[in-house]
């Protein structure tokens, strides 16, 4: 298909200015961090070589390990959750809304603003009634009292009141994904299924849903991979804590290097965290080639 | 015949329909509005939040309006560096926004246009780095930064910027740049311009809508960027908007005031942005969405 022949030159003059950071940024530390993995190594001192202790240590012996695993898992399947709501928001913008753009644009905000103002605001809306915070001053004006936590700081809420957070902030980007999605699909469509009989909910469960698949599919992946990564909103908003409560696979390796200065080991955290991350990647387009061939 | 027909069914269809489906229509608006709220009020009541007194904070009056606003929260805010941080990140992310499109569209032309062995094998190693996130790779290059003696400084931030924003551009501009038809550059070349001169006088010019989906991704990825501040910047005279705010608002601990307006300020550039260029945001991103 390409016709331009061009000489060696011209091709290294166009792509190694590009590749060549990207490989240095990206691909280096990756190979680095999995070579420090095998340390043990403060990050300044002498480092040890200690082979694949770290990966033994951390996957048999940390306490901390396996439940922040735990958390990134669940933080992953409640993200995941969202995707069906979010079509079904989607499927009433297209249904009754004539003109969605104000609606789109009020569920779109969140989504455009920083970490930092998201998790700051919501750690102030969690904040105790005494500090002025919404969450617990509601609850007592409407004679919840007993409900009323210290969201953040009890262990056993404080995941819950994140992952809150991070539904919060994105449910307007899988509901504007899934609206274009089926924007997309052509309304001839739509008009021939009316013919045979087939509307309202009937036409989604026989077109809405089989075409929107592809879509589907990115929003599982780009939410799947986004709760792996899910880092500075819990570094925000938590840190980890309290007594590492919120602590999830990033936060770990995060709070290893940099507080406990266990580098090597932090580093294998890391090396773990992109192995999973491309494992399940590859994973999720598997399932998803095989449920698009039965469909289509 | 067959509009005829359907004409008749629909005719008939019509009435039943309408009626339930108004009832159907009143609760999906509610629950759509609902929904509007549950979105835009936190950022509303933070507003509000910001013009109060610590008294009238305290107090638990979370719905009522202040009694009079506080613009001296604003102004106890703005004392804490707000315009140094600003200029700050409006130079990392200019910066980087230009890096971006320029090696990338030069890198995506070349995937796209010449014939050359290793094209695919330099689209997938681009493809493999989307799936790589950006905080693996934070502790070794804190110490390849700090080896090389540029921790600390915007160049540190930048490096990294530029390179992870690259997979989604070059995907983009590569999709896009497939689709130009060959004969502009046949024509060019029997002109005998020159490959660089193609791609800046002809490829470039009508790559201008995957550029502004490019642009507009990496503004707000970079823009509202905090981890990597936080970690590779120190001093106070280089932090970005994200990271000056969360500093600010985690020292200012008691004025509740100033941290409400000091985060209203936080979002204030973007949110103009927003009201500007809404759908040209949304769109950009859903596109970069899709298309990655």
């Amino acid at each position: 298909m390409n016709v331009l022949k061009v000489s060696r030159l011209t091709i290294a003059a166009f792509v190694l200015p590009c590749l060549l950071i990207y490989i240095s940024i990206v691909f280096v530390p990756i190979l680095v961090s999995l070579y420090s993995g095998l340390l043990d190594w403060n990050g300044i001192g002498e480092a040890t070589f200690v082979g694949l202790d770290n990966f033994r240590n951390l996957l048999f012996h940390d306490p901390l390990f396996w439940p922040s695993v735990r958390r990134t898992l669940m933080f992953a399947v409640f993200s995941m959750f969202e995707i069906p709501v979010a079509l079904f928001v989607a499927i009433l913008l297209r249904r009754y809304i004539r003109k969605p753009n104000f609606l789109v644009s009020s569920y779109f905000l969140p989504v455009i603003l920083s970490v930092v103002i998201i998790g700051q605001l919501w750690k102030t809306i969690y904040n105790p009634g005494s500090m002025g915070g919404m969450l617990n001053q509601l609850l007592t004006a409407v004679g919840l009292e007993s409900w009323t936590r210290v969201w953040l700081s009890d262990p056993s809420v404080a995941m819950y009141s994140l992952y809150f957070v991070a539904l919060w902030q994105y449910l307007g980007y899988h509901t504007l994904i899934q609206f274009t999605g089926i924007m997309n699909i052509p309304a001839e469509v739509y008009e021939a299924a009316k013919i045979d009989g087939a509307e309202a909910f009937s036409a989604d469960r026989y077109i809405t849903f089989p075409m929107i698949i592809p879509i589907f599919k990115i929003s599982i992946v780009l939410s799947f991979i986004g709760s792996l990564q899910a880092f500075d909103m819990i570094m925000v908003m938590t840190g980890g804590g309290p007594a590492h409560a919120t602590d999830v696979i990033s936060t770990l390796m995060y709070n290893m290097s940099f507080l406990s200065m266990k580098y090597g080991y932090g580093s294998s955290i890391a090396a773990f965290l992109v192995i999973v991350c491309l494992i399940a990647t590859l994973l999720i387009n598997m399932i998803f080639n095989k449920s698009e061939k039965r469909y289509t | 015949m067959n509009t005829s027909q359907t004409a008749v069914m629909n005719k008939r269809a019509v009435p039943a329909l309408r009626k339930r489906f108004s009832f159907a229509k009143a609760i999906a608006i509610l629950f759509l509005s609902v929904l509007v709220v549950t979105q835009v009020y936190p950022l509303l009541w933070l507003f509000i939040y910001s013009l109060k007194s610590n008294e009238e904070i305290l107090s638990a009056s979370f719905f009522s309006f202040p009694q009079s606003f506080q613009w001296s929260n604003y102004s106890a805010a703005l004392e804490g560096n707000y315009f140094r941080y600003l200029l700050n990140s409006l130079f990392v992310t200019s910066v980087t926004m230009l890096c971006v499109i320029l090696l990338s569209s030069l890198a995506a032309y070349a995937i796209s246009r010449f014939r050359w062995k290793y094209g695919h094998l330099v689209m997938l190693l681009f493809l493999i780095g989307m799936m790589i996130p950006m905080q693996a790779t934070l502790l070794p290059l804190m110490i390849i930064f700090k080896n090389l003696h540029i921790l600390n400084t915007h160049a540190s931030l930048i490096l990294p910027y530029v390179a992870f924003s690259m997979p989604i551009a070059i995907f983009i501009l590569n999709g896009f740049m497939r689709s130009i038809p060959h004969e502009i550059e046949e024509s060019a070349i029997v002109d005998g311009a020159s490959v660089f001169r193609i791609f800046i006088k002809i490829i470039l010019p009508v790559s201008v809508p995957p550029v502004m989906t490019v642009c507009i991704l990496t503004f707000i990825n970079i823009w509202n960027e905090y981890i990597l501040a936080a970690t590779f910047i120190s001093s106070e005279k280089l932090k970005t908007l994200p990271f000056g705010v969360n500093s600010f608002v985690s020292q200012y601990s008691v004025n509740y005031g100033a941290i409400g307006a000091y985060l209203v300020l936080g979002a204030l550039p973007v949110i103009i942005i927003y009201f500007l260029l809404a759908d040209k945001i949304t769109q950009g991103m859903v596109a970069g969405a899709v298309k990655g």
